[in-house]
Formats: structure tokens, C-alpha cells, sequence
């Protein structure tokens, strides 16, 4: 009886832990916490038009991560004593952000024409926020102070802390509008012929092949110290140490490791010319049964 | 009457939708260039059994890249969805190329360079090739990026050149790739007449000091050592050099033989055919042929033969500083360039030709595997600079 609830207790113990990984692991899967928001227009007078043809606020969130995340079941609001004023609804394709995308809310009030349509506007308080689904975790928030109509607010590059009024509304879009100067284009203006690069990548080379080189010219000797005698205790008699020949070349091991190859296994250079006759014992098997290699004649 | 003459036009009709399906009408001229330049070498690799273990595969795979087929169908290497355009995400991804390199530190025997560590010089002089192919990019028009790309081809390693053209331009990768392999397959053909060139008769006849013997130590520590070393100074080149001596340190350990059968075995080949294949499927005639990829075909070549000269041309100068009896034999001077071991070989058989008695195989081994870690080295630089 006592086995059989012990027994009982570990399997619902294993079961919480394996309900406790998957959890986890959903979680973390999910990476919610990737989550950005990332640009905000808070008056749009004559900027960009939602589904219904209509203007109104606008809330950009960015997905950081190199996975999919959905942010069906976390909120969003306006309000810091209610964290839970817009449950964003689960089970929609909408809510799955696609890898270093984005997601649209039109903070409009209206929250009947559809999921991305707010129950609140971004003019009714300075503050927006994003919560998780448990309603108590804060995944990211803002606080902005005045507006410029159709003058967006957002991070200078998505998802970077930076934040600042955008050149350009970019609604669904990376925030950034410049002209991104790669690393290499950068080198072309300094070094048009790549005479530079070549002298700094050849002195790196170099230079690590050359560090190799010291470091193994002058480990040599490190290799060949014998600690255990280095450090014996005293009193006790070093053993004596045996004259080794140092730098024996690889030719000439291999000469003396072939000739007791040759030594030990090649019985031949010893034959004495006797013929002998060995019984050879052979296992059975029916593979090699006679019975099988015979044909059976009917009778 | 009428149903016999609407089954007629029914099959009529679906033979002629059928046939437009077909490779014989989507076929062009260019498929039938590259069909040919991959029965070409799939001739070489087995007729003059040049790198028969790459050129097959990448033979191979140009022919299975270049049957026309409707786009749409999802079967091309470019088609995304497609089976080798899964199979295409390790090259694009530069996934194949550390575990490629983790079977050749399995299989490779670092003795030569540790008995004579001043041959790791010669490793680095050799990679003077990558940047002359550079330079010679940059001024035919190429970004600096496309250059970093071009000029691997010249450090004589395929995986490390798909590495850092999948970084720097995934564009390139088709081009980059067969040339990088044609030219490794080519080093036979390549590298003597140079190596001639460059030599005088009593330069090729100079015998080198046997290497001496080295301890499992040293061959345990080399690996360890060496990656710190390397991957401290540029560790841009870490998925290479790591794996790299990772897969030696399984070698010479003695203690994961499994390990590194697994890795210089059943692995490298999957990967290798994995590689061989996808890269030669991904020369599509519609994407491959182009003025760019025969560009890109001569700066590989270019590079090629100034990584050789290099190389040969260093040895030269470091004899200068050597006393007699410690010199070095120029003919090993082209194996810098980090084509294992067939550089090496080269060396070798060049070297026999003017003294039958002069072995420089495993002379030769030191700087080519030297090569190896320096052109890993280089492309950690490129990497970091240009991406």
C-alpha cells in the first residue's frame, strides 16, 4: 500500500516537472520579452489610414528576435493602475510576429472593429505600456511627453534604447530611414585600393603565425621536464635521470620501430624448413552443414 | 464521334501542357554550358583523378542544377521550400564548412609544423594571395565585400572560402565555390611551372634536416595552445579555428578515438557530400552565367598564382637569414597555400624530379598545414572588417 502511493507521489511529481519544463520551455520558446514597442504616433491628422479608411493614433511593436513570437494573451494599456486594460485576443494569425517584425495597434477606442483596434486612445494619458500574460510582468513601457501632429516618436533604431522624433512616419517599418554605411563601404573611402587591408591583415597573419612560432620554438623544453622528479619530497633520492639523445630524428624511429616490427612479426625469417600437419578445429554450423550442400534425389 | 475527337484534344492537349514541363523546352543554351563544364569534371576526376572526392559531387551536382524546370514546382536549389534548398541552407548559412573543418584537424598530423615551427611563416607568407585577389577586385568594380569574398579563393580552401562568402556575399556563392575547387583541383597543373620559375637547379636540390621527433605532449598541447593563441588575436576566425583544433585535439588525445574516427569519417564525407553537391547545383545557368563569374574565375586564378609565388619567393628570402645545413628547400614554398595535402604532394613529386633521394612530403606538410590556420586567420579579418 505505502509502495503504491510513494509510487503515485513520483509520478505526479514527475508530471509537475514535466508540466513545469514544457511551461518553461513554452515560455522561453516564445520569448515574449523580445517584444519592443517601438514607434508611436500619438496625433494623426494626415498620416496613416487603418482598415476603416480612419485616422488615429498608432502603436508600432517590434519583434527582436530571430523566432516567431506571438503576443496573443499579453496587454497592452494606458493606464498604470489597470496593466490589464487591453487583453490582446489568442488564436489569431495577426498576433504572430513574424521574426524582426512588426505589429500594429491603432489606439482609436474602438476596440469592436477588430483585434488591432484599442479600447483607448494615446491621448488620454502620457504613458503606454505592454504586459505580459500573467498581467503583472511588464515586458516594455514609455512615457512621452508632448506630440507634434503626424511627427512620430520612436526608438532611432528598432529596438535599440535610443528614442527620438522620427525624420519619417514608419508605420510596419524599420525606423531607421538613413543611408546604413556598411563597414566595407567605409574601408572603400579610406583605402580605394586595398592597399591598407593588405598590410594590416598580412602584419595580423603574420603576427599570429609568428606568436605560434615563439611559443612552440620555445616550449620544446617545457615538454621534456619531469615534474614528479621536480617536485619529490626531500630526503627522498631523486631517481637517476637517464641520458636521453634530444632531437632523434622521426627517420630514425621509424627505422628502428620497423625493424622490431620485423623482429617480432615476421616468423618467416626464422622458417627451419619442417613440414607439420595442424588439426585445424572448425565449429559447427549449419551453413556449412554437408547435408545442405548435397541435392536430396526423391525416393 | 464527338467523344472520341474531345479524348483526342483531352490528350492532345495534356501532352503538349506536359511537355512544356519538361527540360527539353525550358532547356537554354546556358544549361547546356554548364551541363557540359560538369561533365567536364566529372571526365577530370576520374580519368586524371583530380580531387575526385569534390569534383564529383560538385560535378555531379552542376547537373542536377542546371535541368530546366518550370519555376513554381518548388524543386530548385533556390526555391525556398524546396529539398535542396534545405539541403543549400547549410552552404548559404556557412554551417558545413567548421564541421568540414573538424574532420580535417581529426585526420590532420601537426608533427611536421611542431618539429619546425619557423615553417608556420612560410603558411602566412602564402596568404599574400588573398589580398592581391582583393586589391585586383576592387578595381574591377567589385564592393569591398564581394572582394573580401574573391580573394579567399587565393588562400587554396574551399570550406573556408564558403564560409566567408556566405558572410560577406551570399551572391558570389555559386561562382566562389566552383572556382575555389577548380583551382585546388587545378594545383597540380597550377603551381610547377611557377614553382620552376622561380627556383634555380641548386636551390631545388637543397635537403632539409629531418624533423625530429615529437612527443604526445606537444601534440596535445598544440591544438589547445593554438587555438588560444589564434582565436585571441582574431576571434572573427573562431567557428573555423575552433573547430579546426577541436577535431585534432580528438586526434591526439588518444583518449576519443570514436570521436575522431566519427569526424574524419563518416562525418566529413556526409558533409563533403552534402557541400560537393549543393555547390554544384548552385551553378543555375539562369543565376551562374554571368560577366561577373568569369570575373571573379580569373582573380581566382590571379590569386593563385601569386599565393605560390609568394610563398616560393619567401622561402627564397628567409634563406638568406639561415645557415647552411638549416636551409629551407624553396620547392616547398607553394604548399603555403592551404590545399591539403595535394600542395604538399606537389612539393614532393617536384622535388623528386631533380633528386630522387630528396623526400619533402613531410617538409612540405608544415607550411601547408600552416596554411591552413593563416588563410582560417585571414578570413577572420576580412570578416571583422568588411561584414
Amino acid at each position: 500500500m505505502m509502495a503504491e502511493i510513494k509510487r503515485t507521489i513520483n509520478l505526479a511529481g514527475a508530471f509537475i516537472v514535466l508540466v513545469l519544463v514544457l511551461a518553461g520551455g513554452r515560455s522561453s520558446a516564445q520569448s515574449i520579452a523580445d517584444l519592443r514597442i517601438n514607434e508611436i504616433l500619438v496625433i494623426n491628422d494626415s498620416n496613416y489610414v487603418d482598415d476603416y479608411g480612419k485616422r488615429s493614433g498608432w502603436i508600432e511593436i517590434f519583434n527582436t528576435a530571430y523566432n516567431t513570437v506571438d503576443i496573443g494573451g499579453l496587454y497592452l494599456t494606458n493606464d498604470m493602475t489597470n496593466p490589464t486594460k487591453y487583453p490582446i485576443p489568442t488564436g489569431d494569425p495577426i498576433t504572430k510576429i513574424a521574426p524582426r517584425n512588426y505589429i500594429l495597434f491603432f489606439a482609436d477606442g474602438l476596440p469592436t472593429r477588430g483585434i488591432q483596434h484599442l479600447n483607448f486612445t494615446l491621448t488620454e494619458t502620457n504613458y503606454l505600456a505592454l504586459f505580459a500574460g500573467n498581467g503583472k510582468t511588464m515586458i516594455d513601457a514609455l512615457k512621452y511627453g508632448e506630440q507634434t501632429p503626424d511627427v512620430s516618436y520612436g526608438r532611432i533604431n528598432d529596438g535599440h534604447a535610443e528614442w527620438g522624433f522620427l525624420d519619417k512616419t514608419t508605420p510596419a517599418a524599420n525606423n531607421f530611414t538613413g543611408e546604413i554605411v556598411t563597414s566595407g563601404d567605409k574601408f572603400l573611402l579610406l583605402d580605394p585600393y586595398g592597399v591598407a587591408m593588405a598590410f594590416i591583415a598580412m602584419s595580423v597573419v603574420f603576427g599570429a603565425l609568428i606568436l605560434l612560432y615563439i611559443v612552440f620554438k620555445n616550449t620544446k623544453q617545457l615538454y621534456s621536464i619531469n615534474f614528479k622528479t621536480l617536485f619529490s619530497k626531500k630526503g627522498k633520492e631523486p631517481a637517476p635521470v637517464k641520458a636521453t639523445k634530444e632531437d632523434i630524428s622521426g627517420e630514425v624511429n621509424a627505422a628502428i620501430a620497423l625493424s622490431l616490427h620485423l623482429y617480432v612479426s615476421e616468423l618467416h625469417d626464422h622458417e627451419d624448413a619442417v613440414l607439420t600437419i595442424k588439426k585445424v578445429a572448425r565449429t559447427y554450423s549449419p551453413w556449412s552443414s554437408k547435408i545442405y550442400g548435397l541435392r536430396n534425389l526423391s525416393k | 464521334m464527338d467523344k472520341t475527337g474531345n479524348i483526342y484534344s483531352f490528350i492532345t492537349e495534356h501532352l503538349r501542357e506536359f511537355y512544356t514541363y519538361t527540360a527539353f523546352y525550358n532547356m537554354t543554351l546556358g544549361h547546356i554550358v554548364m551541363i557540359a563544364i560538369g561533365l567536364f569534371f566529372i571526365y577530370l576526376s576520374i580519368s586524371k583523378e583530380y580531387e575526385p572526392l569534390l569534383l564529383i559531387p560538385i560535378g555531379f551536382g552542376m547537373l542536377v542544377g542546371n535541368i530546366a524546370f518550370t519555376s513554381g514546382l518548388t524543386i530548385g536549389i533556390y526555391e525556398s521550400g524546396s529539398v535542396l534548398n534545405y539541403l543549400y541552407f547549410g552552404v548559404m548559412q556557412g554551417v558545413y564548412p567548421p564541421l568540414i573543418f573538424l574532420g580535417i584537424g581529426a585526420m590532420t598530423d601537426f608533427s611536421a609544423l611542431i618539429s619546425n615551427p619557423k615553417l608556420m611563416l612560410i603558411g602566412a607568407a602564402a596568404q599574400f594571395g588573398i589580398f592581391g585577389a582583393y586589391t585586383a577586385a576592387l578595381l574591377l568594380g567589385f564592393s569591398p565585400a564581394e572582394a573580401g569574398a574573391i580573394g579567399i579563393i587565393g588562400g587554396a580552401d574551399g570550406p573556408t572560402a564558403i564560409f566567408l562568402t556566405s558572410k560577406l556575399a551570399p551572391d558570389l556563392m555559386g561562382a566562389v565555390a566552383i572556382s575555389a575547387y577548380s583551382y585546388m583541383a587545378l594545383v597540380p597543373v597550377i603551381q610547377p611551372p611557377i614553382m620552376r620559375l622561380l627556383t634555380t637547379s641548386r636551390e631545388r636540390v637543397i635537403r632539409m634536416k629531418p624533423p625530429r621527433s615529437v612527443s604526445k605532449l606537444e601534440k596535445i598541447m598544440f591544438p589547445i595552445i593554438g587555438l588560444l593563441l589564434t582565436t585571441f588575436i582574431v576571434p572573427s576566425g573562431l567557428p573555423l579555428l575552433g573547430m579546426l583544433f577541436f577535431g585534432n585535439l580528438l586526434k591526439e588525445s588518444g583518449v576519443t578515438k570514436r570521436l575522431a574516427d566519427t569526424a574524419k569519417g563518416p562525418m566529413i564525407d556526409i558533409v563533403t557530400i552534402l557541400l560537393g553537391l549543393t555547390v554544384g547545383a548552385s551553378t543555375q545557368a539562369t543565376t551562374f552565367l554571368s560577366s561577373q563569374s568569369l570575373k571573379i574565375f580569373a582573380l581566382g586564378a590571379g590569386s593563385f598564382i601569386v599565393a605560390t609565388l609568394a610563398g616560393v619567393l619567401f622561402v627564397k628570402f628567409f634563406n638568406l637569414f639561415l645557415k647552411e645545413g638549416n636551409k629551407i628547400n624553396p620547392l616547398i614554398g607553394n604548399s603555403g597555400v592551404s590545399a591539403v595535402p595535394d600542395s604538399a604532394r606537389v612539393s614532393h613529386i617536384i622535388g623528386l624530379e631533380y633528386d630522387k633521394t630528396n623526400y619533402l612530403l613531410m617538409h612540405a606538410m608544415g607550411p601547408n598545414v600552416a596554411g591552413v590556420i593563416g588563410s582560417a586567420v585571414a578570413a577572420g579579418i576580412l570578416l571583422g572588417f568588411l561584414s
